[in-house]
């Protein structure tokens, strides 16, 4: 039972990537102005606008063009920046990590700050902590990421210095990036705890575990807190498009060469081969985490049918 | 051809004052139910500070011109970067813009972007569901797989695809949070519809001979519209987020265009002089946001009986 859900889930995630490839593959086929011209320049003489028609595979219609692109995708060949002439699976391999090191610093101090101030709002319901947590939340699920990200290059890069003002490729670099995105998410992952936690504790084996005499302490984070993180852990597989989205934003104001910045220059720019190539293994990830976490919900938490 | 007998007609007779009596009952059910729901919203903390929140930045969009005398858009040379004063509250930017005026103007921007995307999103989300939902069968599992990959796509990346391929300006932003987010209302108005489908007065309501748009719009439509409206109260601070993020990146409002995020933006780089640029419309983003919130949340609370 469990296995075909697990099989029947990654097989629908197929038909979701393929669509993703074409939707991804249309942003260059349909984007305004002639693609041969863009790539050739204005001043193109007749022969080379058709040599660049031909040597892109221009002169073929949508279908036979898109067949082409997808194939080359699952070869690992994302083709050719127009802007810098180099493979564009190079130019994200050099991006890649420095995103996806602050999406995990990020991650980190999301569970770092979130699971305590959850925790203490569920025990404490009701009281000064319990309000003080959830207002701190509210207030930070309103706070734009980019805006908090501003905030804190401000005071702890211009004013206080103690980080660098634009990206130095040390570690320094990632964690006021890191902290606005843990920030932002924790909020609303506080939250999540909270309910979660305060779900667990009406249960009966938490009221069993009292009236065996265990201290409240070992109720809480012995029987109630690994029970309430289940949810909470596989769920935040989901937000991982979240957080790219967030580094997007972050990596720019922060100078910080990384595969959002990336693609936001070039669209800026017009490289749309690059802009293909940084959506194509973003979205691919971020659907794969999400399934993964889906998955991983059902295999964890057996009360989850599975249809 | 049938005569009427006497008592048909008295039982007619009775059948149509019965039918009055139960349609003024039901008037004036409803009109109760109405006062309770605005009693209930009116004593809801968050309903009363989100609400006002909400009125406040409504009143600011529509009355822009009259609460500033300077223009949004014309350079004041003489004005240049100056901090927060008597004559320019929030200061000015580099062009000797009041940033007060250009944040009072933003919120127009704001709003009518936030209100066109949620209003198409809804409009296109609820037809799918309720067609889905409705009909069941091919024409369900046709728009259920639709929106199930529109609902795996990351909202963030999804929308900055969409302006890769249609070219920057608030137009496309629309466009763009539209296609991100209808996927959203087409699951709960299906969902809402299967069960209310199931319910014995809709299954009265088709033994007696009605169409199926009637029953639709007049039996089902209305008791599935409680999530609807919770939903598109909590969409509206998604979409000025969004509109906020990509305006910020360069893909949203081009200059002069007065939008929160591209006024944040044009501080990036003056962060360490005029770092008001960037902290009013920051502000006024995470206010609005949190005034939303707080309604959409309080609204869910007293809508739903199960909480």
């Amino acid at each position: 039972m469990m296995l075909k859900y697990i099989i029947k889930r990654i097989v629908l995630m197929i038909p979701v990537i393929i669509i993703m490839t074409i939707f991804v593959f249309s942003i260059f086929y349909f984007a305004p102005g002639d693609p041969v011209s863009r790539i050739a320049g204005p001043n193109a003489t007749p022969e080379v606008y058709e040599s660049i028609k031909r040597k892109y595979g221009l002169d073929q219609p949508f279908i036979i063009q898109y067949l082409r692109f997808a194939k080359s995708v699952l070869g690992g060949d994302l083709g050719i920046s127009i802007l810098q002439d180099r493979p564009v699976i190079e130019m994200i391999k050099e991006r890649l990590p420095v995103t996806l090191q602050i999406g995990f610093l990020g991650f980190l101090i999301t569970f770092v700050i979130a699971v305590p101030a959850g925790v203490i709002a569920a025990v404490k319901k009701n009281t000064v902590a319990d309000y003080l947590c959830m207002t701190g939340s509210l207030v930070g699920i309103a706070m734009p990421t980019f805006w908090l990200g501003m905030l804190l290059l401000y005071v702890f890069a211009y004013k206080l210095r103690w980080f660098p003002i634009s990206g130095d490729g040390t570690i320094k670099q990632l964690i006021l990036p890191g902290f606005a995105i843990g920030l932002t998410n924790a909020a609303i992952t506080a939250r999540m705890v909270r309910s979660s936690m305060l779900e667990v504790l009406k249960q009966d084996y938490v009221r069993t575990a009292r009236s065996k005499g265990l201290s409240e302490k070992r109720v809480i984070f012995g029987h109630a807190l690994k029970n309430a993180l289940i949810p909470v852990i596989t769920l935040m597989g989901l937000r991982l498009g979240w957080i790219i989205g967030g580094s997007v934003a972050l990596e720019i104001i922060f100078s910080i060469p990384g595969i959002g910045r990336l693609m936001v220059d070039s669209i800026l720019a017009r490289d749309y081969p690059v802009v293909q190539g940084s959506m194509i293994v973003l979205t691919s990830s971020i659907i794969l985490a999400n399934i993964l976490a889906d998955i991983l919900y059902t295999v964890v938490d057996p009360r989850i049918r599975y249809s | 051809m049938a005569m009427y007998q006497s008592k048909d007609i008295e039982v007619y007779a009775d059948k149509k004052w019965l039918e009055q009596e139960a349609v003024k009952e039901r008037e004036q059910e409803k009109k109760s139910a109405l006062v309770g729901f605005a009693k209930r919203l009116f004593r809801h903390k968050g309903a009363v500070i989100g609400g006002i929140i909400i009125i406040l930045f409504i009143f600011i969009a529509v009355f822009a011109p009259w609460l500033t005398s300077y223009s949004y858009d014309k350079p004041d040379i003489s004005a240049v970067l100056m901090a927060p004063c008597r004559e320019h509250i929030f200061g000015t930017d580099e062009f000797g813009r009041d940033i007060f005026t250009r944040i009072v103007y933003g919120a127009r921007i704001s709003l009518k972007v936030a209100i066109i995307a949620v209003a198409f999103s809804l409009v296109i989300g609820t037809v799918l569901g309720a067609i889905a939902g409705y009909y069941g069968g091919v024409v369900d599992y046709i728009i259920t797989s639709i929106t199930d990959m529109a609902w795996s796509f990351p909202t963030t990346l999804l929308a900055i695809a969409f302006i890769a391929a249609l070219g920057t300006g608030l137009q496309n932003v629309i466009i763009a949070i539209v296609l991100a987010s209808w996927s959203g209302y087409c699951r709960v108005v299906r969902g809402q519809f299967l069960s209310i489908k199931q319910r014995e007065f809709i299954e009265a309501a088709r033994v007696l001979g009605m169409s199926d748009a009637r029953i639709i719009f007049r039996h089902i439509f209305p008791n599935s519209l409680t999530p609807v409206i919770v939903m598109a109260t909590l969409e509206l601070p998604k979409a000025i987020v969004i509109e906020a993020s990509l305006s910020f990146l360069g893909l949203g409002a081009q200059p002069p265009e007065p939008s929160w995020g591209a006024i944040l933006d044009s501080g990036r780089g003056l962060l360490d002089q005029a770092p008001w640029i960037s902290l009013f419309p920051g502000i006024m983003i995470m206010l609005v946001v949190l005034g939303f919130n707080l309604f959409g949340d309080a609204l869910r609370d007293v809508l739903d009986p199960n909480s």
